[in-house]
């Protein structure tokens, strides 16, 4: 029970890391050998990013004791948690790990504050207040979970977990069981309550956005393998391969400032171009612009009528890359810009290396997902 | 009317679910959650009563528990007493009898409980027993209730097993159903007509309570996600 009891309620020993070698092989899904290492230290967020099927929830399983690898070993700080060939498989109750699964799992015979409180360490009333108030559903105390929204029972399955003291949060896809315009919200509400518990936190998704949104650092998970950690930026910028390219996409993830708002839009600046987008960013005034290469058009002459498009780029042809049947297009419009266009009109409109073209994107193509204070370069 | 038989009927009713609930419960949630591959075996053991005749079930009942037996020689030892045509001799064999009518409502309803609840609890440092205790029975109360009112009503009715065991004596093994049925061998039609429509009244009541309070319990925690 070393590595959660350093400094203060949550903050694990400086120096500490996860250490995550385990092989595992089932039926139905991926053959899982997952190297990882999370430095338990910062209170960092480690997103587990990869396609469906691709063993991500399985690793976290693993991690959390909930289910056992075929061999390996895992670490936490001084604590063996397994070990295939010592024989050592600590129960989960034991590994102090909270774990929240993707649909919550709140105890549905219990109000929100027996929930609270039923893992809660010594049952201290005053934690599990002081946690109902710090998660905002004291109000919501006396009240069962069929009566929640999807976000405040997420809510309340943090706060649970947290009540018994953890050293390290896992969580399973946490906003894929919200609709679309709760999950935009809680995108941030999340990012800000894991920044509040100061407490590492390993967050599995498979959508980019959240990935951005939500972690520091991020390990990217194929087909039952790890094959490329570090900050989101730099992974999601150069992939150091083409199956990790294909899976986060080689679209563009631009660091962007706002420099106003207005309407329910967004203006950001990208280098020295200029693009209006729909606000998804609540206050932040450093975001991403993600903009998927398939919603942005390139037009060869500027058309003499205005269309509903809001961002219209002067942009330079770097590359053109044949992909079946369709072309992949990189732009240099003061920032990388990639678009797909089928090689049909590729080749209609000449497109070549070196010509000057105008971009087109939608202001609601445009993704604003906002960026974490602090934890990136720039 | 026979007032002694129904009241010994209601008492070993009684007794036999209280002790199904002492030992259904533990054995509902092996039987659920153990991961051996030879369960099944003791499945089968379990439902046994089911499908064999009474008469079977009751035979073997009094070889197992008579004064020849390693049970009736302990029996005997311990009490100075004898099993067969005993009161409870005739509760051993009702349990026994009654045993499918309780485990299978109990396993069912904890395999009903959400495999995602009880993880949430171990990973909140709750050990299995007490999992047990707070997650998986409050979330299968409704079975629960089911597999006791089951097992009350089906011990109230039962007539093979207490002939084979317990014979036909007033006030010791003498149950209701026995009691109707030497009430027709006698042609006094009049007591069994009135100790059957006695019986036919308890046993609908017990279960309309049951369906009605279950419907009441389900509007207290409706399936997780509802």
């Amino acid at each position: 029970m070393a590595c959660g009891e350093g400094s203060g309620p949550y903050g694990p020993r400086m120096g500490n890391e996860l250490s995550v070698d385990v092989h595992k092989r089932h039926a139905g899904g991926p053959e899982i050998a997952a190297v990882l290492r999370l430095p338990l230290g910062a209170h960092s967020v480690t997103v587990l990013f990869g396609p469906s099927g691709a063993g991500k929830t399985t690793v976290l399983r693993l991690i959390a004791g909930l289910d056992r690898p075929d061999s390996g070993s895992i670490r936490c700080g001084d604590d063996l948690w397994y070990d295939g060939a010592a024989g050592v498989d600590i129960a989960p109750q034991r590994r102090r790990v909270g774990y929240l699964s993707q649909d919550y799992a709140v105890f549905p015979h219990l109000t929100v504050r027996g929930n609270v409180a039923y893992g809660a360490r010594g049952g201290a009333a005053h934690i599990v207040h002081g946690l109902l108030a710090s998660f905002e559903v004291s109000e919501l105390a006396e009240r069962y979970p069929r009566q929640l929204s999807g976000g405040q029972l997420q809510r309340v399955a943090l706060a649970r977990a947290l009540a018994a003291q953890p050293r390290l949060l896992l969580l399973d896809e946490p906003l894929s069981a919200l609709d679309d315009p709760t999950r935009l919200r809680m995108r941030g509400d999340l990012r800000q309550l894991l920044a509040g518990v100061q407490m590492p936190a390993i967050v599995v998704t498979h959508d980019r956005t959240e990935a951005l949104a939500l972690g520091d650092s991020v390990a990217i998970m194929i087909g039952g393998r790890l094959r490329q950690a570090g900050p989101v930026e730099s992974v999601f910028d150069s992939p150091a391969d083409a199956d990790v390219a294909a899976a986060v996409g080689v679209e563009t993830i631009c660091p962007a400032r706002v420099l106003s708002r207005s309407a329910g839009l967004v203006t950001v600046e990208i280098g020295h171009a200029c693009l209006v987008a729909v606000d998804t960013a609540g206050a932040s005034a450093d975001v991403f612009a993600c903009i998927r290469a398939e919603s942005v058009t390139i037009e060869r002459n500027a058309p003499a009528n205005p269309t509903s498009a809001r961002n219209r780029l002067a942009a330079r042809i770097i590359s053109v890359t044949p992909e079946g049947p369709l072309a992949r297009v990189a732009l240099d419009c003061g920032f990388r810009l990639t678009a797909i266009v089928t090689r049909q009109s590729g080749e209609e409109m000449r497109l070549r290396e070196g010509e000057h073209v105008t971009a087109v994107v939608k202001a609601t193509s445009i993704g604003i997902v906002p960026r974490g204070a602090g934890t990136l370069p720039g | 009317m026979e007032w002694q038989a129904l009241w010994l009927s209601l008492r070993l009713s009684l007794w036999t679910t209280l002790i199904l609930l002492a030992i259904g419960l533990p054995a509902a949630h092996w039987l659920t959650f153990s991961p051996r591959r030879w369960k099944f075996l003791v499945e089968a053991v379990v439902a046994l009563p089911l499908v064999l005749p009474p008469t079977v079930l009751g035979f073997y009942i009094l070889l197992a528990i008579g004064p020849h037996s390693p049970a009736g020689r302990w029996y005997a030892a311990v009490t100075g007493g004898m099993l067969p045509f005993s009161f409870q001799g005739l509760l051993v064999a009702s349990v026994l009898y009654s045993l499918p009518f309780a485990v299978q409502p109990f396993a069912s309803g904890f395999a009903g409980v959400d495999r995602r609840l009880i993880e949430a609890s171990w990973c909140l440092g709750v050990s299995r027993a007490a999992t047990f205790f707070r997650v998986i029975v409050p979330l299968s109360i409704p079975s629960i209730v089911t597999g006791m009112i089951l097992s009350f009503a089906h011990t109230l009715g039962e007539f093979g097993v207490v002939l084979m065991v317990g014979g036909n004596l007033a006030g010791i093994t003498r149950t209701v159903s026995i009691s109707i049925y030497d009430d027709v061998q006698a042609l006094n039609y009049d007591a069994a007509w009135h100790t059957s429509l006695l019986l036919l009244g308890i046993s609908f009541l017990v279960l309309a309570a049951t369906y009605g309070l279950r419907r009441r319990v389900w509007a207290v925690w409706p399936p997780y996600g509802q």
